[in-house]
């Protein structure tokens, strides 16, 4: 009977364990989310103290990655877990490294955006970067919205979305070398502008690679490196098994 | 059962064997209620309760009876689904969004409206901590901390304007019904109302400077007809006082523009209090003595400009409102409840009905008097913004006829140690000065 109990009792403590680190990771993703919400309105509003700020701030997702890994890394060793709470640990701690880059690139746009507030701004007022944080932001938010959900689908329907964020990169790169052509003078802010634009890109990829994590943890799949189609081919035949 | 012994026994007696015949008799009737039994038991198990078993007697009795409680406990049941279903249809009309979660955050329940403001998902969603699916750093320290007294407002989606306002009601062991409200309009006529204040006192600035100036000019030119002399210098003083009033709605303005902390620098009280003195001796001819008492050799966690400012204010007022007191003490101490700044006078003291709003913008305790006294009343609107921004708080103690002490709290955090080793010799004497 007592050791029942006192088995009851660790798997209590266990589970949460496992949802607090989970909790504090979505946490962690909710300040990403708005470091990336400030670092686009600084660029786009021209607005060098919020850029600034910004990339102060990233200091704070650095060290709730450092709390993090080091929380996961003491479940790991006493907990000893396995199968699904395993791939929930890995998926955890594979998935602050990638917020953390979303940090690094949120305050990188942030640098750039409070070296571009001091020039002229475009005639266009960053509507096409505008449009391509939208983008980003939005799958940022539906992948730790997966995350949270824990659910696949929704995750391999945001990652569908990284095209997208791809083609609009395509098309910003596109008209600044129509820029930097038309008026050499605008070269220096062509390419800050681009800099910023590419992080906008990386961090899509980033929420592409925490919606691989999400399938990962619910079906035990990995499908890094798999074409989107094949993954939810082999999904599929999975779940009619 | 007598009358089931007599049968046995003329049967018996008709056998001639008494006994055949009690245990012939005594057989058929087990039987008999064995059947019923069975009946019973078919009926209760399949619950067909539509028709009942035949029966008599004692098996009959017990059948009604089942039947009565099933009725009534049926009659209940309709009862209580009929009121839950009442209840969760008003609760889905209601206009405001409700989310209950348990103690370990868990969604619990919610309605339609918390559905739709906060993308919740019926049936998927259950079980889920709000945390994970609304993910404002605000929000998470706002159900940590677990003070319920005041609402938070929450940005769901950082970069969109919309803005809800949670309302926690803690019930039951450490579940809480969470009240959603959606207040971005008024949010943003709250940002519309700052932003108008802002530039209404910065666009009113430069033509009063202007006309400060020329008063100041005409007051002190002596071509000027004696009779306009006193009406001019009144100008001039009242031009000073909308300088004032101006400057102190700017400062208001720049501390209510964020409610993020301040970092600041390590603000060497000490020093800081003998500028003050020093500042407030060269500017008052006759005023109370102020005494310092430096009780910690502690320093504080602040920003210099904003501690200074609201320290003078304090001052301000303790020399404008308890001018016949015998002397000011400020005072600089520290507990393991953080660091307390006081300004403490022996003037006429505030009647307890007035402390209250005594923050408030433009409140006066004597309204005839807010000439006289010339102060913008922001004053202490500006100190409690101040506290804010340092995570502190304003607490004012009056007693009519024994004076006040309005005591500026720090948290812990705020507090700077010193070890004795690392007290320079300037910090001595720089308190001895004091």
């Amino acid at each position: 009977m007592e050791t029942a109990d006192l088995s009851q009792h660790i798997s209590r403590r266990f589970n949460e364990d496992l949802e607090r680190v989970r909790t504090q990771m979505l946490e962690m993703g909710g300040f990403v989310e708005q470091q990336l919400a400030r670092a686009i309105l600084a660029l786009v509003e021209g607005d060098s103290l919020m850029g600034e700020q910004v990339a102060r701030d990233d200091l704070k997702v650095n060290t709730m990655e450092l709390s993090l890994d080091e929380e996961c890394s003491r479940i790991l060793a006493t907990r000893a877990p396995a199968a699904g709470d395993l791939r929930l640990i890995v998926a955890i701690i594979k998935g602050i490294t990638d917020l953390e880059r979303m940090g690094d690139e949120c305050e990188k746009i942030g640098y750039l955006a409070a070296r571009l507030a001091t020039q002229e701004r475009p005639a266009d007022k960053y509507r096409e970067v505008k449009h391509l944080g939208r983008i980003v932001q939005e799958m940022v938010r539906d992948s730790l919205d997966a995350f949270a959900r824990m659910d696949p689908e929704a995750a391999l329907r945001v990652a569908r979305r990284d095209s997208l964020v791809d083609e609009e990169y395509e098309a910003i790169q596109r008209q600044s070398i129509t820029f930097m052509m038309e008026d050499p003078r605008q070269i220096r802010r062509a390419l800050d502008v681009m800099w910023a634009v590419r992080a906008l890109e990386r961090i899509g990829d980033h929420a592409k690679n925490i919606c691989e994590y999400v399938v990962y943890m619910v079906h035990g799949k990995d499908i890094r490196h798999v074409s989107l189609d094949e993954a939810e081919i082999s999904l599929g035949k999975s779940g009619a098994a | 059962m007598l009358l089931t012994a007599a049968a046995g026994v003329l049967l018996g007696l008709f056998l001639d064997q008494i006994y055949v015949g009690l245990i012939l008799v005594v057989a058929l009737t087990l039987g008999i209620q064995l059947r019923q039994l069975w009946l019973l038991d078919d009926w209760l198990r399949h619950r067909n309760f539509r028709t009942q078993p035949e029966s008599d007697g004692l098996w009959g009795d017990i059948i009604s009876l089942v039947s009565n409680l099933h009725r009534r406990k049926q009659f209940h049941k309709k009862r209580i689904l009929n009121l839950f279903r009442e209840l969760r249809r008003s609760t889905a009309s209601m206009p405001d969004g409700v989310v209950a979660i348990n103690a370990a955050h868990e969604i619990v329940w919610f309605n339609r409206k918390a559905g739709e403001l906060l993308g919740l998902r019926r049936k998927t969603d259950f079980g889920i901590r709000i945390a994970g699916l609304l993910r404002s750093p605000k929000f998470s320290r706002y159900l940590e901390k677990a003070d319920f007294n005041m609402g938070v407002l929450v940005h769901p989606h950082p970069g969109e304007s919309i803005c809800l306002e949670f309302q926690g009601v803690p019930y039951g062991e450490g579940q809480v019904f969470l009240l959603v409200r959606n207040v971005t309009r008024q949010n943003q006529l709250e940002v519309m109302r700052k932003d108008f204040i802002a530039n209404a006192s910065h666009e009113l600035r430069s033509p009063l400077t202007v006309i400060a100036g020329y008063l100041e000019v005409l007051s002190t030119d002596p071509a000027l007809v004696e009779q306009l002399r006193e009406p001019v210098l009144e100008m001039r003083r009242q031009s000073e006082r909308m300088t004032t009033i101006l400057s102190d709605l700017l400062e208001l303005s720049r501390l209510e523009a964020t409610d993020e902390q301040v970092v600041g620098s390590a603000i060497d009280m000490p020093a800081l209090f003998g500028a003050l003195r020093k500042d407030v001796a060269a500017r008052k001819l006759a005023s109370p003595e102020i005494l310092l008492q430096i009780e910690t050799a502690d320093d504080l966690l602040g920003d210099l400009g904003l501690v200074h400012s609201a320290i003078l204010n304090l001052l301000d007022n303790a020399l404008k409102y308890a001018p016949d007191s015998t002397e000011i003490t400020l005072r600089w101490s520290a507990d393991l409840t953080g660091g307390h700044c006081a300004v403490i006078d022996t003037g006429p003291g505030i009647a307890s009905e007035h402390l209250p709003r005594l923050t408030e913008r433009f409140y006066r305790v004597d309204p005839s008097r807010a000439r006289a006294t010339g102060g913008s009343g922001l004053g202490l609107a500006i100190v409690r913004h101040v506290m804010q921004r340092h995570g502190g708080e304003l607490k004012i103690h009056s007693l009519q006829g024994q004076g006040s002490s309005f005591t500026c709290h720090f948290p812990p955090q705020r507090l700077i140690h010193h070890t004795v080793a690392n007290i320079s010799d300037t910090r001595y004497s720089s308190i001895t000065q004091a």
